[in-house]
């Protein structure tokens, strides 16, 4: 077996990243808009708080950093789980009609039912994630092609999708302007019993990841390979679609849709740990919170007393770190 | 040669035309300028002098404020730009049979061109790269800026329609209804807000110089003083909420009577903030949606006297 495994390297690399996740969980209660001093964030945290600082962190910073904690995680491993499923370093889970299926279904809920809240469009989101990548393994797992025929299909349904959403929201004036905001990504729509709901699944689906690793290194050598190590291809192939779905959906769901973290994560994990996945998923879960904690907050303070939505301080940051990281080493193998 | 500026000089050389024609014309009446042609008269606008007819009647306008200052004057354009987010003509303004010709941001000049106007209005800061085939299709005036003070930019408007008058007659109507208002509520010293939502992590809040926020500092409200953008507007975190609070708070919305449309923020921060109707208060710049906006203040002082 070729697969290089490092287990002193990936236990230190997650006590790294997990120290470093923390600061950025302290980062998200203590920075923001409001420049709030630490005594009087701990005193809110505390329930001794002003109706202004209760506010400002309960109503929204410890929602925000529990948002980007979930869908950060769920977007690291789902990314991390495409990558080595597909063989390519250039997937992400978008390629499964993730977020197409959510935005349609949001511009839907907007534009027919007069969906306003923002959290109101967390459970049609997630449900048009989970039947658009429903329909798309249907229409990919027919006859021969392995992953490349699920891509294609992927691909194929995500572009119909986009182009009717696309059509809705310019034909009414309110779905524009609500999809408009909601195509930012912020992690402030969701509510924390919305969240409550939505945590299971992003559990489920990791639990059903880690399971997978294994498998999932057995296929790296390709398919032929992995079935003479006794490897069931085809039941790794649907766990990793259910996992990707449920990973990915629920973070479009609570955050909207946040590039660049599936694609850029497993890549800088594996430059650390190597191609192992049974070291790269823990890690990817890891760090993905860190990027989207990191980008929010970046977001709340660059240009306060306002705001930037999270998902446009990823693609300006995250796509120049992603080149710089490419420029200086070589994109690892899978 | 290219096409374009063959197009451009040949249409100059119509217009030269055109005007040695009129020189040989027995005596026009009298004009505001005698340096223009007969039935016309010489504006001076953001981007030069137009020749522009006395009385037009097949106007199309590119600007909200302008479709709003020719309506309220009682002259309707076969042709106005629709704002981009919008499909269809603001119904606060009673008018049918507009047809649209594109967006404020993108007019579409063929069906500009297919409504044979005499005059066109514009914005220079917007469209300043289509004045000269504008002017090709027809006599067109551009205010300099949507940003300007509104009752200028309606004056020149009205200076372009042939109506200063009336649209000077309108302003002062406004400015009375401003001072009615203040003197019977008596509001010096109250301070007032004017809230924005634009999606989870914006607040926009207007400031003295906006539209709204103009008619609100003239019935005797006072915005209290912040950092504003060009003394327009402000943009907010939710987390700074707070620092929005003030005696009376309106909050814009596309539906006045759907208060689930309050960002959760704002509903925590203000929960008797009082909706006001976006089509008016943010879209509505011109005399008719001032008129509607000082409307919607009354009603608001006389339920809360």
């Amino acid at each position: 077996m070729t697969v290089t495994t490092r287990p002193g390297r990936g236990i230190l690399s997650v006590g790294v990243v997990a120290a470093i996740l923390a600061v950025a969980v302290i980062a998200s209660l203590a920075l923001g808009a409001n420049p709030l001093a630490p005594p009087a964030v701990i005193d809110a945290l505390a329930g001794r708080g002003t109706r202004e600082t209760s506010f400002v962190v309960w109503d929204l910073r410890v929602p925000r950093t529990v948002v980007g904690l979930i869908a950060g995680a769920a977007l690291g491993a789902a990314g991390a789980l495409m990558q080595a499923f597909t063989r390519n370093p250039l997937a992400d889970p978008g390629l499964l009609g993730v977020g197409a299926g959510a935005a349609f279904a949001v511009a839907l809920g907007v534009s027919l039912f007069g969906l306003s809240d923002p959290g109101e469009v967390v459970w049609p989101a997630f449900a048009g994630a989970l039947l658009v990548t429903m329909a798309v393994s249907v229409i990919g797992a027919s006859g021969p092609g392995g992953p490349v025929r699920l891509i294609l299909a992927g691909v194929a349904l995500g572009a119909v999708l986009s182009g009717i959403t696309t059509a809705i929201t310019l034909t009414d004036p309110e779905a524009f302007d609500r999809m408009r905001g909601w195509n930012a990504g912020s992690l402030l729509g969701a509510g924390l019993d919305d969240l409550g709901a939505i945590a299971p699944f992003v559990a489920a689906g990791a639990v059903l990841a880690f399971a997978l690793a294994p498998g999932l290194n057995a296929m790296a050598l390709g398919d032929d390979v992995a079935r003479s190590q006794g490897v069931n291809v085809g039941r790794i192939r649907i766990g990793v679609i259910v996992a990707v779905t449920l990973l990915a959906g629920a973070a479009t769901a609570i955050a909207g849709p946040i590039s660049f973290v599936g694609l850029m994560i497993p890549h800088v994990v594996r430059w650390i740990v190597g191609p192992d996945q049974r070291a790269v998923l823990p890690l990817s879960l890891l760090a993905g919170p860190v990027v989207v904690l990191a980008a929010d907050i970046l977001g709340r303070v660059v240009i306060a007393p306002a705001e930037v939505p999270v998902g446009v301080v990823v693609a300006f940051v995250g796509a120049p770190l992603l080149i710089a990281l490419a420029r200086r080493r070589t994109a690892r193998a899978l | 040669m290219s096409p374009r500026s063959r197009l451009v000089l040949a249409s100059a050389a119509g217009m030269i035309a055109l005007a040695l024609a009129g020189c040989t014309a027995a005596a026009a009446p009298e004009s505001a300028s005698g340096s223009a042609a007969p039935g016309t008269r010489s504006v001076e606008h953001a981007r030069g002098t137009a020749d522009v007819p006395d009385q037009p009647e097949r106007v199309v306008t590119l600007e909200p404020l302008e479709l709003d200052t020719a309506v309220a004057i009682g002259i309707t354009p076969v042709g106005a730009a629709v704002a981009g987010n919008v499909t269809e003509l603001p119904s606060y303004l009673g008018v049918s049979d507009v047809a649209p010709v594109g967006t404020v941001p993108e007019p579409d000049l063929e069906a500009i061109a297919a409504l044979k106007p005499d005059l066109i209005l514009g914005t220079e800061s917007r469209h300043s790269e289509l004045y000269e085939q504008l002017s090709a299709i027809a006599p067109t005036v551009f205010i300099a800026s949507q940003a300007d003070p509104w009752r200028e930019n309606a004056t020149l408007i009205g200076e372009a329609l042939g109506r200063e008058d009336e649209v000077a007659g309108l302003l002062t109507g406004v400015d009375d209804e401003c001072a009615r208002l203040k003197s019977e509520y008596a509001l010096d010293g109250q301070t007032v807000q004017l809230i924005r939502p634009r999606d989870e992590t914006t607040l926009s809040l207007y400031g003295p110089v906006s539209f709204a926020g103009s008619l609100l500092e003239c019935v005797g409200f006072t915005i209290p003083d912040r950092e504003w953008e060009d003394g327009l507007q402000a943009d907010l975190s939710p987390e700074n909420i707070a620092s929005a609070t003030a005696d009376h708070v309106f909050v814009t919305a596309a539906d006045v009577d759907d208060r689930s449309a309050i960002p959760a923020a704002v509903a925590s921060a203000f929960p008797d903030a009082t909706l006001v109707d976006t089509s008016t208060w943010v879209s509505g710049v011109g005399p008719k949606g001032a008129e509607a906006v000082l409307g919607d203040i009354e009603r608001y002082l006389s339920a809360n006297r």
